[in-house]
């Protein structure tokens, strides 16, 4: 007969090795390169160039040095009505 | 690819079918792009407006109703003769239909379309199989609906979470939430982006656990104390990957995405997403704690429920981290402040789990309304309000002008904000109230129950406030999709972007 | 490797290693347990819920008695369940092996029931406590069940029918009133909730090990 606690055992190894060795895999295979690339997939290079009113000058400076000339953002932009500059 | 139909209300294709090839190629390279990805975004869009637009409406439909549901059972708490001489209204139906209504009505329905609408946009290629999704999210709702008429009627299959009757809406579910998962899968196979963002990993990992879990918890054969463990396998799970993933998934896009900064630490998302996996999946049982199951099961999951520590410091950190030094958007963005503060009853929620689950506090706050605060923290603080700030992101990129009324997205907020902050507040210390005055067995019973009751009455007061929110923004909603031709003149269309408008000059005109 | 293999590989990897862990934990949490929970056999003094009951268990479900009452007492070594007087000891998985499903219920805004017969034996007070909680308690919010009644004319009662004898200033005036077969049901379903009978120590939660095997008596808890 099996005892309780050797079947949870396989279980939970089961449950924690299955994945990592999946993780250990795709990192092998290099999925795991240029993570910040992956993190970056969701922006164009408007969201990059776009004028955010909460930001401090220093950071729109930033951006503006990385990205090239500020655009301004649609009414609307962020989810609200009417002007972007209205809170 | 399915041709759009034709646009009414100054949507995308509108904005499209009006500007030339060139015009099309003129605003891409003003924006940086190649002319054919600022059409994948516009088709990405476009192929998804009809199906979420649906789905937003059917979830508002249940929103409304389902908070209505709520208000009634939370009268009933403390003035139980109220309604009280139909059947279907007594309160443990109507508290069935408010939780079904809610969960499975309202927050399932807005994810569902948040996930349809994000997806495209994620891979970068259009909604494959737009009517197989709506034809899914008919059949779905049906089965919602027939699942809590049934339920009114006084037919429930018993076990909490899992009431609606397995043969008569459990088809309607299962075929509904399969074709929208096969539209859904079937975009993610013909995806043409080069990376795989971490909330195409919570979306798909939602919609291969909650067939999952379904299964598990409607499973027939189940006797006596297996079907509590199965029971509470489901119910907690479901909360954990159907609803936070799914909207852990809209965080980590809509925040930066609007501060137009990536997240803080990729690699912390990553950790995030299995470690959630492998924590949560083992914490049901702390709903049992001091039940009749084997003490092993319930060790298991309060160790699993500390150990979620991992996963939500990594996303708290993660969002914080990205948010931090421009909490000021939340002035601009509507987005921003629902999805944000979302983000932080996330973490809350959790940390308050984490520790709800052991033993020694457990012994306190179990069988009291403090379970139910902890629950509207995660179901209405967390989820509602990530759903509401998605919404409104979405909404406007789907009609094509912004929302109408600042007025109303403000009072909106405002009365969600402070019903769910009366309700929390009031119902955790009601239930710990109760909960201290059950430990005391010098304590007569009925102390308990009247210790309860100033807070129920601030429930219900929370409660009201937040159906009155639900129908400002249901309203709102209306005016916005109802918008006609006319006055898009007015205010120009959201995606419409002509060359012109990006010269200093035409901006000053423009203002 | 081509960049379309790579792009199926990744989303592969994360819809297999999703699915593996949740098969892992529905494992260990479900499977696991329901196998162990073949050996649970109910005490000779536990006998099945006779039809009646049965239906009446029914109407407990279909009017939601679930989400105010709890059927489960607690260790005395953890809490004060046995002390508060809702039972003599705490409930095992041998007191439920005629559940289906379980209603171990998670809220106590009333007393929890699963000795209920034992401490309150009487039909007649089922019936009123279910016609108007209020007639026996003024300071209970339970919900009245008028439905599960019939307002009758005084002198309209068949033979065989069962009069609910409310007392005192809450009676209502000038009609009788009848108890259907539903209330009837529920209470006989109520009356038989009784799990106070003895169990060998080595029946309890804790002590099972084996999944198959017989009972190891281990004695104690395994807090």
């Amino acid at each position: 007969m099996l005892p309780t606690s050797l079947a949870v055992a396989i279980a939970t190894a089961a449950m924690t090795l299955v994945p990592a060795l999946l993780l250990l895999w795709a990192w092998r295979r290099g999925l795991f390169r240029d993570l910040d690339a992956q993190s970056r997939v969701i922006f164009e290079p408007r969201d990059w160039r776009i004028e955010r009113p909460w930001e401090a000058p220093s950071d729109r400076l930033a951006r503006e040095a990385a990205h090239g000339p500020l655009e301004s953002p649609q009414p609307g932009e962020w989810g609200g009505a009417g002007r972007s500059d209205t809170a | 690819m399915s041709a759009p139909d034709t646009p009414r209300f100054g949507s995308v294709e509108a904005a499209r079918g009006r500007l030339t090839l060139e015009e099309v190629g003129a605003i891409a390279s003003s924006r940086g792009l190649a002319p054919e990805d600022l059409e994948v975004r516009l088709r990405a869009d476009a192929s998804s407006r009809r199906a979420v637009l649906a789905l937003f409406a059917v979830a508002l439909g249940w929103l409304i109703i389902g908070t209505i549901f709520g208000d009634i059972a939370s009268i009933k708490l403390h003035s139980p003769d109220f309604l009280t001489r139909t059947s279907w209204l007594t309160f443990g139906r109507v508290r069935t239909a408010h939780l079904h209504a809610v969960n499975y009505g309202w927050a399932t329905a807005a994810l569902i379309g948040m996930a349809l609408w994000l997806m495209p946009r994620l891979v970068h290629t259009e909604l494959k199989g737009v009517p197989i999704a709506i034809g899914g999210a008919v059949l779905f709702t049906i089965g919602i609906a027939a699942g809590i008429v049934a339920v009114l009627a006084g037919w429930s299959d018993g076990m909490e979470w899992l009431e609606a009757p397995r043969w008569l809406a459990g088809p309607f579910l299962v075929i509904g939430g399969g074709l929208i998962g096969l539209s859904l899968f079937w975009t993610v196979a013909s995806r043409k982006s080069e990376h795989l963002y971490v909330s195409v990993w919570y979306i798909l990992g939602a919609f291969i656990w909650f067939p999952m879990l379904y299964l598990v918890g409607k499973w027939p054969t189940y006797v006596g104390v297996e079907s509590a463990a199965a029971n509470w396998f489901f119910a907690h799970n479901v909360l954990g990957f159907w609803l936070t993933a799914l909207s852990v998934g809209g965080a980590y896009y809509f925040i930066p995405k609007v501060l137009g900064r990536p997240i803080y630490s990729y690699q912390l998302s990553i950790v995030g997403f299995w470690s959630l996996a492998m924590f949560y999946s083992l914490n049901g049982m702390h709903h049992l704690v001091g039940g009749p199951l084997p003490t092993w099961m319930i060790t298991t999951s309060i160790v699993a429920s500390v150990f979620m520590f991992i996963p939500v410091v990594a996303t708290a950190i993660n969002l914080h981290m990205t948010v931090v030094g421009r909490f000021g958007a939340l002035r601009y963005s509507p987005t921003l402040r629902f999805v944000v503060l979302g983000a932080f009853a996330y973490t809350a929620v959790s940390l308050q789990g984490s520790f709800t689950a052991l033993r020694e506090v457990n012994r306190v706050t179990h069988f009291t309304h403090w379970t139910v605060a902890h629950s509207h923290v995660g179901a209405y603080a967390f989820v509602t309000f990530v759903a509401f700030g998605a919404m409104y992101y979405i909404v406007p990129r789907l009609v094509g002008h912004e929302w109408p009324s600042e007025r109303l997205i403000r009072w909106h907020f405002n009365l969600v904000l402070a019903g769910i902050a009366i309700y929390v507040v009031a119902l955790s210390w009601a239930g710990v109230a109760q909960g201290l005055a059950l430990l005391d067995p010098a304590t007569p019973f009925q102390e308990s129950l009247r210790r309860t009751l100033p807070g129920l009455w601030a429930r219900t007061f929370g409660g009201l406030l937040l159906t009155a929110g639900h129908l400002v923004f249901a309203y709102h909603f209306w005016i916005m999709v109802r918008t006609p031709e006319r006055a898009r003149r007015t205010r120009p269309p959201f995606h419409e972007a002509r060359p012109v408008l990006y010269t200093a000059e035409a901006e000053a005109a423009r203002r | 490797m081509s960049r379309r293999g790579d792009l199926m590989a990744r989303t592969s990897l994360v819809a297999l290693g999703a699915f593996a862990i949740m098969a892992s934990a529905i494992t260990i949490l479900v499977v696991i347990p329901k196998t162990m929970m073949r050996e649970v056999r109910a005490m000779p003094e536990l006998a099945p819920y006779t039809e009646q009951q049965l239906v009446g268990r029914q109407v407990y479900i279909a009017n939601g008695c679930i989400y105010c009452h709890s059927q489960q007492i607690r260790d005395p070594a953890f809490t004060t369940d046995v002390n508060r007087g809702w039972g003599s000891r705490a409930t095992v998985p041998e007191d439920y092996v005629h559940d289906r499903p379980h209603l171990l219920g998670t809220m106590r805004t009333g007393p929890d029931l699963i000795n209920v017969g034992q401490r309150l034996p009487s039909v007649d007070w089922h019936l009123i406590h279910l016609y108007d909680p209020r007639a026996v308690f003024e300071w209970s919010t339970m919900p009245a069940f008028p439905f599960l009644f019939e307002e009758r004319q005084p002198n309209d009662v068949r033979p065989g029918e069962k009069v609910v004898p409310i007392p005192g200033p809450r009676a209502p005036r000038g009609v009788t009133i009848v108890a259907k077969p539903e209330a009837l049901a529920l209470v006989d379903y109520l009356v038989s909730l009784k799990r106070q009978y003895p169990i060998a120590d080595s029946l309890r939660a804790g002590d099972r090990m084996a999944i198959g095997g017989g009972t190891h008596g281990a004695g104690g808890t395994h807090d």
